[in-house]
């Protein structure tokens, strides 16, 4: 199959559990990288990654692995799984479930055991994989998930909350590595409830809300996107009460606060916009012809929480 | 500078090509077996099964030993005298005597314990992944849901074997040594395809049943529960509407008696010299033994459609 074949691909799925529509009309193609998957509880995010996974298959539509159907075995050596439960063999050690896990993907006793020595390495848990499993923590039983994903060396790789629970050196441990992953060349899908976590990891998002998806791209162009949303943009000036009067009297403007409780305690100005593209550019002209000295312009609403929030309708917590 | 051991020790990756799901079923039943190996009940339920089996072993070698004797004698058990009469009539209705029911009458008994380590191998393989949902782990793995369940099929007819033909099998080369071998060996060979026939049926119904009913209920009590509602309350049923209704097809109710004739069916032997009777035709029991198989095939096909995660 060639390459240009899109990595995963799901074209006008549909999934209906009894009456529950879990996922409607969902059209989504990943090529590479890291996509954060984001959306409240229910919104269809575990109904899509188990379907890119082959776990359930689509009512209406169909899922693709590089072309070949999500549903198919064969699409399954081109993924890695970490689901989000974390139920095993409590009584075997985590070296013998990721061994067992390399064996189930076909590969020989001895590539078995360089593939789950190589990849226990890489999670960080060589020296702790022969303690039982029902003796680990959950951050451990993270790691060895993971590892078992990363066991058959999937282009593919679907990740279930992978940073829940997880200490924050081994969250700056993992990310590190998920990161080293997509240099790789490898495409990663996470799902994840840690939106700071995940705006560290990447800029590239799928919003899905009520089964669908909202919105797709880097947080800034869906930004672009709601254009009729009104924007907070941070202005540091010298004279922010004037500045404050020539802003009001944009159209585009709506509010200004000259004394904003800022998160890093600076002074400056905060103004509500309506159209934030039009807004910059008439800011653009004002700053021109006051020859006003700007030290800081930061739309203050582009995080992944506030772009949820909107799209969303709530606060963007999900 | 490089060393020279540099050249010679580097790690050359692997060149080879996965093999194919078929080959992960059977690294599944592996990992299964080990995994039932572990819990010490089964170990006793093993030790059991053993009891049965050298209970037929030695019972076997006592008759052929006494067999020279005349009926009057008697010999010493526990310092006791026995009349050899009385020791050949407590051992009759066993058969001890290398025909098709010896084997028969083996697996008969030992079907007892092998419904019990079913039982317990059924929600330890299959239930728990269900229960606990590691499900998605081995299905996120290059096979198919049907590798899954040949997987654990295979494991819990790895038990069936060993309990059943495995010792039936020693049970057949034992009565061939304490005769006339040769003549035994040739005569009787049949007896040896007819233990594998037996169980190979043995594998097909009761892994599909073990695996169908660990996929409904899940938890070993209630899987406890069914089995013996399945072995011990429909024979009983089966027993009761038998003599009641003076119609022998009401044992069709009974599997185990089903699989018994369906064994017995695969071993020659005379359908008049099975005990109760009367029993319902060679075909009916296998009529009713693959209308189990098709059902469990049936229910098992519609559950692993999806792994639903709204009930």
């Amino acid at each position: 199959m060639s390459t240009e074949t899109p990595l995963l691909l799901f074209e006008q799925v549909s999934k209906w559990y009894g009456s529950v529509l879990a996922l409607n009309q969902v059209t989504l193609e990943l090529t590479g990288g890291i996509t954060g998957l984001v959306g409240a509880n229910g919104a269809g995010k575990s109904t899509l990654l188990r379907m890119a996974n082959g776990q359930l298959k689509p009512t209406l539509g169909q899922v693709s692995v590089r072309g070949t159907d999500a549903w198919d075995w064969k699409a399954r050596r081109l993924v890695g799984y970490c689901p989000d439960i974390d139920a095993f063999y409590e009584d075997m050690s985590g070296r013998r479930f990721v061994w067992v896990m390399a064996r189930l993907c076909g590969y020989t006793r001895a590539e078995s055991k360089r593939r789950t020595e190589a990849v226990l390495e890489r999670v960080g848990m060589s020296e702790r994989a022969d303690r039982k499993l029902r003796g680990y923590s959950k951050g451990m039983r993270q790691r060895i998930k993971l590892a078992q994903a990363l066991v058959h060396d999937p282009e593919l790789l679907i990740l279930d909350e992978p940073l829940s629970g997880i200490d924050p050196i081994g969250r700056q441990e993992l990310l590190e590595l998920f990161q080293a992953l997509a240099a790789q060349g490898k495409c990663l899908l996470i799902s994840s409830h840690e939106l700071e976590s995940l705006e560290k990891l990447t800029n590239h998002v799928v919003i899905m809300a009520r089964g669908r998806i909202v919105a797709v791209g880097t947080l800034q162009q869906i930004r672009e996107m709601l254009d009729d949303r009104p924007v907070s943009v941070r202005i540091d000036v010298d004279r922010p009460r004037e500045v404050a009067r020539l802003l009001l009297a944009l159209s585009e403007v709506i509010a200004v606060d000259v004394a904003p409780k800022l998160a890093d305690g600076g002074e400056g100005i905060v103004v509500k916009a309506r159209n934030p593209k039009r807004f910059f550019e008439l800011f653009g002209r004002l700053v021109v012809e006051h020859q006003l000295e700007v030290r800081r312009l930061e739309p203050l609403d582009e995080s992944a929480h506030a772009i949820l929030g909107y799209l969303l309708g709530g606060s963007g917590k999900t | 500078m490089a060393a020279q051991t540099d050249t010679l020790l580097r790690y050359r990756p692997w060149r080879g090509t996965p093999r194919g799901p078929l080959y992960a079923s059977t690294a599944l039943a592996r990992a299964s077996l080990k995994l039932l190996f572990r819990q010490r009940l089964m170990w006793g339920l093993f030790a059991l099964a053993l009891l049965v089996f050298f209970g037929f072993f030695f019972c076997q070698y006592l008759l052929v030993l006494i067999s020279n004797l005349l009926d009057t004698e008697s010999v010493r058990f526990a310092s006791l005298p026995v009349t050899v009469r009385s020791i050949k009539r407590f051992f009759a209705p066993l058969e001890l005597d290398g025909t098709a029911h010896t084997f028969g009458n083996f697996i008969w008994y030992q079907g007892y314990v092998l419904v019990i380590v079913l039982a317990l191998a059924g929600s330890v393989l299959v239930g728990n992944d269900f229960a606990h949902g590691s499900l998605p782990f081995y299905l996120s793995k290059p096979i198919g849901r049907w590798h899954y369940l040949l997987g654990k099929c295979l494991a819990i007819g790895v038990v069936i074997n060993l309990l059943t033909t495995a010792p039936a099998m020693i049970l057949w080369v034992e009565a061939g040594v304490l005769s006339d071998w040769q003549s035994y060996y040739l005569d009787h060979f049949t007896l040896l395809l007819g233990i594998i026939g037996y169980g190979a049926t043995l594998t097909v119904v009761l892994s599909l049943l073990t695996v169908a009913t660990a996929v409904l209920v899940r938890r070993t009590v209630p899987m406890a529960m069914i089995w013996m509602g399945l072995f011990v309350l429909l024979p009983m049923l089966s027993r009761w509407l038998v003599e009641t209704f003076k119609d022998e097809r009401w044992r069709l109710f009974d599997l185990w008696n089903n699989l018994y004739l369906c064994g017995l069916f695969c071993l020659n032997a005379d359908p008049a010299t099975i005990r109760p009777q009367p029993q319902p035709a060679y075909w009916e029991a296998w009529l009713a033994t693959a209308a189990v198989v098709a059902a469990c095939v049936l229910y098992l096909r519609k559950r692993i459609q999806a792994v639903e995660i709204v009930q």
